[in-house]
């Protein structure tokens, strides 16, 4: 264990935070305009730019699928995110790892039957790190499809918590992170069902209901404030249209 | 996944009433697991075969002397490889690791190396100089499902069962003596991780699995070939006796209620704790055995010569 | 001499397999095929064979595609390749137990990685005869039967079947011999591979003796396994 003061007995965290807060959630679309959809996410200060094309033709043949759309993800993340410069391979398990979680949560979440024998193509690129990046992510992704205009069921928000002794901790940052289990949540819309859930570090079996309840809550927050951005954006462009 | 990846759509749709009438095509109940059938070589150490229903694989678990990292020189190394041939099964390319066999070997690795089950401190002979490399490859004999749960299982019994030989230092020289010479020894076994792994479909359309209330999204334990091929998502838990989690990897697919989830963990806790006691039981049994072929009651206080 | 036990169509989702364990060596081989190959790996007349050799630790490195390569040269002259045109046949040998294994030095030295491709005779030989209960489980045409034996000369020039890895140490030479088998005599030389400094004459001594123990490997346990296997295929003829 580290020497930081990880949860005061006055209850502050190591950045001033109570257990249940979020930390600064930024977010905008339409970002890059040269591409369909796009977004950038900043939550605390992990941030995540996301672009999205498509649906479109499948420039390969093996990427035709008859009855749905494929997702096709690629991950980046720069070198110069982290603290330590270490370039991350594309071919790294991890690296694989979530690239493959990431496109299967989209696959349920995105009305892929609509769009048969088509690719969307999500261009994921971490310019910063500081805890959570999975979930910044995909929240990144979720906004950018939308964007991009395609069907989808609902949102899917993305938020970790950690267990310190007794407390859960909402949204850790990277210091928080290094230092206790981080459990990771994708959740659908306004419901309480998961989509994605990532436990790395060792949690008592008792603490998960704790946990995963102020995941949820904490992912229904970030839903709200997704939301608001993309109304708020599309006011502005139906205001743009009528004037 | 290449040839023979795909399922008929009637044995999909089969498997599926199948399970929306709370039936599964092999018999087996929603939440009943294969046993497991582990044996031991009589012979060697650290060398094990699971069989799980159809699904069989063979664990080999060995030792060499190596230096250590350069930012970690008080541990030593264990490395699990996992590489799928076709003899597993002809959807598995040879060379080609498909997304589903890098999962297997990262739940693996997930499960043992990060959650500590090796003692990688106690490995150490000269800090920055020598340390033993522990490895443990899995091979994939048949495949029928269940790939992680087995695959851990093996790992786990081959690592308890492994004895390294004693070193003993002259100098900044180290001496292995062969295992006649000494007593070889076992390894630090911290905790023993389970992997159980449920699968999860879909009755209804996905309309409703999202935005209906009813939940009723069929969850069943220990898939095989077929439901593995039709699921429409997976969650891998691992825990250990002592009411830890280790491990939760949902790696996307269909969403599921988060109370439901953890009625799974707890479930999957008491399958765990029976894994476990029956792992322990099979090392007694083995353990037992040697001693007696290796006529070592001779020595015991008070024994009759 | 020590015994082969075999046992036969233990794998399920492959079309045959055998495993054959003898001294200290135990190999899983499968069979699939025929089956449509990959386009780079068709050939127009002929079969194609993928054979893949995996070690029973580590991954596989120069040992194992000297084996493939080996193995390559017996199969595809036993195998009736014009039968199966534009199709391939896929060979799995996977090795659970080798010599490497057992030796406990290894783990001082870095193991299998300083002894390279040498002391594989035994593998060598005990694949080739598990590729042949391999293939006629898996109902693959063959020219005619085949047999490989293993053969260390010791130190006081006397032939050592099978030799365990210290033996193998410290022998002159080792062979492994490979012949085909017709009317239960052992007929053509398919393979010779040895290593190690010999005489000629000690070479044809060393494969007259080979050719005895194939005949023996066939008779005493080839027949006799596939006896069984077609007992057990056509017992509805009783």
């Amino acid at each position: 264990m580290s020497r930081l003061e990880l949860y005061s007995p006055e209850g502050l965290r190591v950045d001033g935070r109570r257990w249940n807060e979020l930390r600064r959630f930024d977010c905008k679309i339409n970002t890059h305009p040269a591409f369909d959809g796009s977004s950038y996410v900043e939550q605390g200060n992990s941030k995540v730019i996301c672009m999205v094309r498509g649906p479109m033709e499948p420039p390969m043949r093996s990427q035709v699928n008859q009855t749905q759309a494929v997702i096709e993800m690629n991950l980046n993340i720069a070198s110069f995110s982290t603290l330590q410069r270490r370039k991350r391979s594309k071919n790294d398990k991890r690296m694989i790892e979530m690239k493959t979680t990431l496109e299967r949560t989209f696959e349920q979440s995105v009305m892929s039957h609509l769009y048969p024998r088509t690719l969307i193509e999500v261009n994921v690129q971490v310019l910063a790190q500081d805890g959570a990046v999975l979930a910044t992510m995909t929240n990144a992704i979720t906004l950018a499809l939308i964007d991009a205009g395609v069907a989808m069921y609902d949102y899917v928000s993305a938020v970790s918590v950690g267990i310190h002794d007794q407390t859960p901790l909402l949204d850790l940052n990277v210091l928080e992170e290094n230092d206790m289990s981080c459990l990771t949540i994708g959740v659908v819309g306004k419901s309480e069902k998961l989509a994605m859930l990532l436990l790395e570090d060792k949690m008592p079996l008792d603490k998960l209901e704790n946990a995963l309840a102020v995941a949820i809550a904490g992912g229904h927050r970030i839903r709200d404030l997704m939301d608001d951005e993309v109304r708020s954006h599309g006011n502005q462009r139906v205001s743009k249209l009528t004037s | 996944m290449g040839k023979d990846a795909e399922i008929s759509l009637n044995e999909r749709n089969f498997v599926k009433e199948g399970l929306k009438n709370g039936f599964r095509l092999n018999g087996r109940s929603l939440d009943e697991m294969r046993r497991p059938i582990i044996n031991i070589d009589k012979n060697e150490y650290g060398f094990v075969e699971v069989e799980f229903g159809k699904t069989k694989l063979a664990v080999r678990v060995s030792c060499e002397i190596v230096k250590p990292y350069e930012d970690r020189p008080f541990e030593g190394i264990f490395t699990i490889s996992t590489e799928i041939s076709p003899m597993a099964s002809p959807m598995f390319e040879n060379g080609k690791n498909s997304d589903d066999e890098v999962l297997i070997s990262r739940f693996i690795e997930k499960a043992v190396s990060r959650s500590n089950a090796l003692d990688l401190e106690s490995l150490c002979i000269i800090a920055g100089e020598k340390v033993w490399h522990i490895r443990a490859d899995v091979n994939y004999l048949s495949y029928d499902g269940g790939l992680i749960d087995a695959t851990c299982i093996g790992v786990m019994t081959a690592l308890q069962h492994f004895k390294k030989p004693d070193v003993t230092m002259k100098g900044t020289d180290i001496i292995v003596h062969d295992f006649d010479q000494r007593q070889p020894v076992p390894l630090i076994i911290l905790h023993v991780p389970i992997c159980i792994t449920y699968s999860f479909f879909n009755p209804v359309d996905r309309e409703e699995n999202i935005k209906g209330d009813a939940n009723l999204e069929i969850a069943i334990m220990d898939a095989d070939r077929s439901e593995e091929l039709v699921r429409d998502g997976f969650l891998v838990l691992t825990l250990n006796k002592n009411r830890e989690l280790i491990q939760i990897s949902k790696n996307g697919g269909l969403p599921i209620d988060g109370l439901a989830l953890i009625e799974l963990t707890q479930r999957a806790h008491d399958r765990c704790q029976e894994l476990t006691e029956h792992i322990k039981a099979l090392l007694q049994a083995d353990e037992k055995e040697r001693y007696k072929n290796m006529n070592l009651h001779l020595l015991e206080v008070g024994a009759s010569r | 001499m020590s015994k082969l036990q075999v046992t036969l169509g233990e794998l399920n989702n492959v079309d045959g397999s055998a495993r054959l364990s003898v001294g200290s060596t135990k190999v899983v081989v499968s069979v699939t095929g025929p089956i449509e190959p990959k386009i780079r790996q068709e050939l127009p007349t002929q079969a194609s064979l993928e054979i893949i050799v995996r070690p029973s630790r580590g991954l596989s490195g120069t040992r194992e595609k000297t084996l493939e390569d080996l193995l390559r040269l017996v199969l595809q002259a036993v195998i009736v390749r014009f039968k199966y045109p534009r199709q391939l046949i896929q060979i799995v040998v996977q090795f659970l137990a080798s010599d490497l294994d057992k030796d406990e030095s290894s783990s001082e030295t870095g193991g299998r990685f300083n002894t390279g491709a040498s002391y594989m005779t035994n593998e060598l030989s005990a694949a080739i005869n598990c590729c042949y209960f391999a293939l006629a489980d898996a109902n693959v045409a063959l020219h005619t039967s085949f047999a490989a034996t293993s053969i260390a000369i010791d130190e006081n020039n006397a032939p050592v079947f099978n030799a365990e890895l210290p033996v193998l140490k410290k022998s002159l030479s080792h062979h492994t011999v490979c012949f085909d088998i017709q009317e239960k005599k052992a007929s053509k030389i398919l393979l010779v591979e040895s290593n190690g400094a010999f005489s000629e004459e000690q070479l044809l001594s060393t494969i007259q003796s080979a050719s005895v123990e194939c005949e023996r490997i066939h008779s005493e346990v080839q027949r006799l396994v596939l006896e069984k296997k077609i007992d057990a295929d056509y017992i509805w003829s009783k």
